[in-house]
C-alpha cells in the first residue's frame, strides 16, 4: 500500500519533471536552429558559433553578447558585412543573430517586444511606420542622450537623422537609403535599336519608350516595363511631386496615375498584375530572365544585380537611370525610405547596444557597405565613387550620375497609423489593378476608410 | 502516510484518494499543457476583449463594450463575418455528400480499395501551405490547367478564380472541399460498418435496387455520424484560417477575409489587442452556439438509437 502511494507520488514527479524538462529542451533546441542560421549565413564567423551557444548573454573570460534582429540575412550582405566588422573591432564581444523572413519579420519583432524580455538588443527597423509603432508603445530606447554625450554629429546624415524624430525625440539612426531609380536592359535596348533611357524622362516619356520596346508573343515576349505587385510602383509616382503622401483627406490625385497604370497594364506594355499576383512571380527573376527591357525599382537592387552578375547567374549588360519625372518637377527628384537602426527599450545592454548603433550607423561602416553596393544613411560622393567603381557597377559616366537627386519624398509619410492605412491601399490597389473597382470606387473607398482609421 | 492507525480517513476512502491520485498523475502533464497553452489565454482573451492594449508594457485601461461597438460598426469586420458564412454555405454541403457517396462506393469490396480509400485520405494529412500554392497555380486564370480544361469544354470565359473577387472565395471552397473530404470519408466508412448487413439482405428479398437501399437504409441509419460531421465541418468552417491565408491572403481587396484573418490582421498589423479579442469572442459565440446544438442533438440521436 505504501509503496503504491509512493509510486503514485513518483509518477506524478516524474511527469512534472519531464514536462518541465521538455519545456527546457525545446528552448534549447531553439537556441541551437539559431546558432544554425547564424551559421549558415556567416561563412566568417562559423567558427563562433560554437562559442554562443554556452554563452547566453556573459560568457566567461569577459566575452560579452549582444543580440541583433535581422531579415532575410543570407540573401543580402547589408547585415552581416557590418556584423562581422564589428566583431573584428571588438574581440570581446559576440552578435547573436535573430533572423526573420522579410515577410514574417515586423510580426514576430512586435510580438517578441510584447514580451519585454532584455533580448533582442539592437533593431534593425524594416519599415519607417513600424518603427513609429514601436515607439508609440515605449518598446524603443531614446537615444537622444547618447548623442549629446558622445557629441554626435548628426549633420553627415543631411537631415535624415532628423526626419526619424518621432514627437521631438530620436529613437534611431538612419542605417540604409533607398531610392527609386529606372533599370534597364542594354542588351534589349541594343538588339531594337532604340536609346537608351535618359537621365531626365517624364512619365509620359517613359510610357512611350515602354511601348516601344515591347515585342514579341507568347512565353518569348518581352515587356516595355515591369511593375511589381506592390502599391508603391503606382502611388509612388503620385507623391513623387512632395505636394500630396499617402495619408490624405482626399485622394483623387492619385486617379491619373491609376489609370496610367492601368494603361501600361491593358495594352500589355507591362505584365498583368493577376498574373504576377496568382503565380507569385518575383521582380527580380523577371528583369534578370531578360522579359523586360525596364524597371522601376529601389537602389537595392543594384546589390543584387552586382551579385547575381558576379555569381553568373546573368550574364547581359544592364544600366540604371534617374526615376522618370512628373509634368510638374525637374528631373531628379524621387521617392525613397529609410532604414533605421534602433535599441530596445527593454535591452540590459544599454551602451553595448548604443555602441554597435553608432558603429552602423558611422562613415566606417557606410564605406563597408559602398563596397557591397549598398547606400547607407550618410550620402556622399565618396560613397556613391565607392560604389560606382565597384566591378559589377554598369559602366558609363551616365549611370552614375543617375544615383543623383534633387528632391526626396518619403514613400509614406512618418504617421503612427501608417500600417493599417497601408492595408487599405493594398486593398484598394489589388482590387483596381484586377479590374474589380474602377479608379474612381477605389478612390473613394481610400478616402472614407482613411478617414475612419484617423477618425476624420 | 505510515501512520495509517492513527488516520480519521476509512481504508474505503483512503484507496479512493490513491486512486484519485493514480487518475491525476495520468491526466496532468496534458493537463498543464491546456491550462499555459488553451485556457489561460482565453480567460486572458476575454479579459481583453473589455480591455484597450497595444501589446506595450503600458498598463491596459477599461473599455466596457467599447470594442465590441467598433467592430460591429467596422464595414470590414461585418464584411468578414458576411464571407465566413457565405465560405460555411459553400462548404459544408458539399463536402458531406461527396464523403458520403466516397464511402459508400469504397465500402465495397472492390479490388484495390485500399489504394483508393488512401489515395482520397492523402489530401488531409498533405501540408496545406503545399496545397494551396499548387491549387493556386492549377487555378491561375491565363494558362493554369483548371481554365485550360474550361475552355476546351467551350466555356470561353472562365473565372479569373483568386483574382476574381466574386470567384476567389469559390476556389477556396474548392479547395477545402478537395482537402478534407477523404477525411470524412473515413468517419463515414467507420459508421458503415455499425449497420447491420440483415437490413440489406431484407430490403434485398423485398426486391430493392441499389439506389433505394442507400436512400432508405444507409442514410437514415447515418443520420448521428451525418449530424456529427455537419457540426464538425460547420465549427472547422468557421475558424478558417490557412487555407486563406495562403491561397489569396484575404484578397482580392478583402474578399476574400474571414473572421479569424480579421483577427489576426487586428491584432499584429494594428496591434490592436482590443478589438482583436471582441472578434475572437464573437467567434467563441458562433462556436458556442454550434456546439450547443449539437450536444442537445446528440442526446436526442443516441436515445433514438
Amino acid at each position: 500500500m505504501k509503496r503504491r502511494k509512493f509510486v503514485a507520488t513518483l509518477m506524478v514527479g516524474i511527469m512534472a519533471c519531464s514536462v518541465l524538462t521538455a519545456c527546457g529542451n525545446s528552448s534549447s533546441q531553439n537556441q541551437d536552429s539559431q546558432k544554425t542560421s547564424g551559421q549558415t549565413s556567416s561563412q566568417t564567423s562559423s567558427g563562433e558559433a560554437d562559442k554562443q551557444s554556452d554563452s547566453n548573454t556573459e560568457a566567461p573570460g569577459g566575452v560579452q553578447e549582444l543580440s541583433v534582429t535581422t531579415w532575410d540575412n543570407e540573401s543580402s550582405p547589408q547585415f552581416q558585412a557590418i556584423i562581422d566588422a564589428y566583431e573584428e573591432k571588438n574581440q570581446d564581444v559576440k552578435i547573436k543573430i535573430i533572423d526573420t523572413s522579410a515577410d514574417e519579420y515586423n510580426n514576430s519583432l512586435g510580438i517578441s517586444l510584447s514580451a519585454a524580455q532584455p533580448d533582442p538588443d539592437v533593431i534593425w527597423v524594416k519599415d519607417m511606420g513600424s518603427m513609429l509603432q514601436m515607439a508609440d508603445k515605449e518598446q524603443l530606447l531614446p537615444i537622444d542622450e547618447f548623442i549629446s554625450r558622445d557629441n554626435l554629429d548628426l549633420s553627415i546624415y543631411k537631415g535624415a537623422a532628423e526626419q526619424l524624430m518621432y514627437n521631438g525625440k530620436s529613437y534611431a539612426l538612419p542605417y540604409r537609403n533607398d531610392w527609386y531609380i529606372l533599370y534597364y536592359n542594354k542588351d534589349l535596348f541594343d538588339a531594337a535599336g532604340v536609346e537608351y533611357p535618359s537621365n531626365d524622362m517624364t512619365w509620359g516619356e517613359y510610357y512611350e519608350l515602354a511601348a516601344k520596346m515591347t515585342s514579341g508573343e507568347g512565353s518569348s515576349k518581352v515587356y516595355g516595363s515591369h511593375n511589381h505587385t506592390w502599391q508603391a510602383l503606382v502611388t509612388n509616382w503620385a507623391v513623387q511631386d512632395g505636394e500630396n503622401t499617402v495619408v490624405e483627406k482626399d485622394y483623387s490625385f492619385m486617379k491619373s496615375w491609376y489609370e496610367e497604370g492601368l494603361a501600361l497594364q491593358d495594352n500589355g506594355y507591362i505584365q498583368d498584375y493577376s498574373t504576377l499576383k496568382t503565380a507569385n512571380i518575383h521582380y527580380s527573376s523577371v528583369f534578370k530572365n531578360q522579359q523586360c527591357a525596364m524597371m522601376p525599382m529601389g537602389t537595392w537592387f543594384i546589390a543584387t544585380m552586382m551579385q547575381s552578375q558576379e555569381e553568373g547567374e546573368t550574364d547581359f549588360n544592364w544600366g540604371i537611370a534617374t526615376i522618370p519625372h512628373p509634368e510638374n518637377t525637374e528631373a531628379g527628384y524621387t521617392v525613397g525610405a529609410l532604414t533605421p537602426i534602433a535599441i530596445s527599450a527593454y535591452t540590459d545592454q544599454k551602451d553595448l547596444a548604443w555602441d554597435f548603433v553608432k558603429f552602423a550607423s558611422s562613415e566606417e561602416a557606410a564605406e563597408i557597405l559602398a563596397k557591397q553596393g549598398v547606400f547607407t544613411g550618410i550620402p556622399s560622393d565618396t560613397a556613391f565613387q565607392t560604389i560606382a567603381s565597384a566591378e559589377r557597377f554598369p559602366e558609363g559616366e551616365s549611370n552614375i550620375e543617375a544615383l543623383n537627386y534633387t528632391h526626396y519624398s518619403f514613400d509614406r509619410p512618418l504617421d503612427p497609423k501608417i500600417e493599417e492605412i497601408r492595408t487599405v491601399l493594398n486593398e484598394v490597389h489589388e482590387m483596381i489593378m484586377i479590374h474589380s473597382y474602377s479608379v474612381d470606387e477605389g478612390i473613394q473607398e481610400l478616402t472614407e476608410r482613411v478617414a475612419e482609421i484617423k477618425g476624420w | 502516510m505510515s501512520n495509517g492507525k492513527t488516520s480519521f480517513l476509512t481504508s474505503e476512502q483512503k484507496r479512493k484518494i490513491r486512486n484519485n491520485i493514480t487518475g491525476y498523475a495520468f491526466i496532468l502533464p496534458n493537463l498543464i499543457g491546456y491550462t499555459i497553452f488553451v485556457f489561460i489565454p482565453v480567460i486572458f482573451s476575454f479579459v481583453l476583449s473589455v480591455m484597450s492594449w497595444d501589446g506595450s508594457k503600458r498598463p491596459m485601461q477599461f473599455v466596457g463594450l467599447a470594442n465590441f461597438v467598433e467592430i460591429f460598426g467596422d464595414k470590414v469586420f461585418r464584411g468578414t463575418l458576411s464571407h465566413t458564412i457565405t465560405y460555411a454555405l459553400m462548404t459544408v454541403l458539399p463536402t458531406l455528400v461527396l464523403a458520403l457517396l466516397l464511402a459508400v462506393l469504397l465500402n465495397n469490396k472492390l479490388k484495390g480499395v485500399a489504394i483508393f480509400r488512401t489515395a482520397f485520405y492523402f489530401p488531409y494529412i498533405a501540408s496545406i501551405v503545399a496545397v494551396g500554392a499548387v491549387w493556386n497555380m492549377l487555378f491561375q486564370p491565363d494558362y493554369g490547367p483548371v481554365n485550360e480544361i474550361l475552355k476546351w469544354i467551350g466555356i470561353d470565359n472562365p473565372p479569373r478564380w483568386v483574382v476574381d473577387k466574386n470567384w476567389a472565395m469559390v476556389a477556396v471552397s474548392i479547395v477545402s472541399i478537395w482537402k478534407y473530404m477523404g477525411y470524412y470519408m473515413i468517419v463515414y466508412l467507420a459508421a458503415l460498418q455499425g449497420i447491420s448487413n440483415s437490413l440489406y439482405e431484407a430490403a434485398s428479398i423485398d426486391g430493392a435496387n441499389g439506389w433505394q437501399k442507400l436512400w432508405h437504409i444507409t442514410v437514415p441509419m447515418l443520420t448521428p455520424t451525418t449530424f456529427f460531421v455537419m457540426i464538425m465541418l460547420t465549427i472547422q468552417c468557421f475558424k478558417v484560417f490557412d487555407l486563406v491565408y495562403i491561397m489569396t491572403g484575404g484578397g482580392p481587396g478583402n474578399a476574400t477575409k474571414t473572421l479569424v484573418n480579421y483577427i489576426y490582421e487586428k491584432a499584429f498589423t494594428s496591434w490592436e489587442f482590443g478589438p482583436a479579442s471582441a472578434g475572437a469572442i464573437v467567434l467563441f459565440a458562433i462556436v458556442l452556439v454550434i456546439t450547443l446544438i449539437q450536444f442537445s442533438g446528440e442526446k436526442k440521436w443516441f436515445k433514438d438509437l
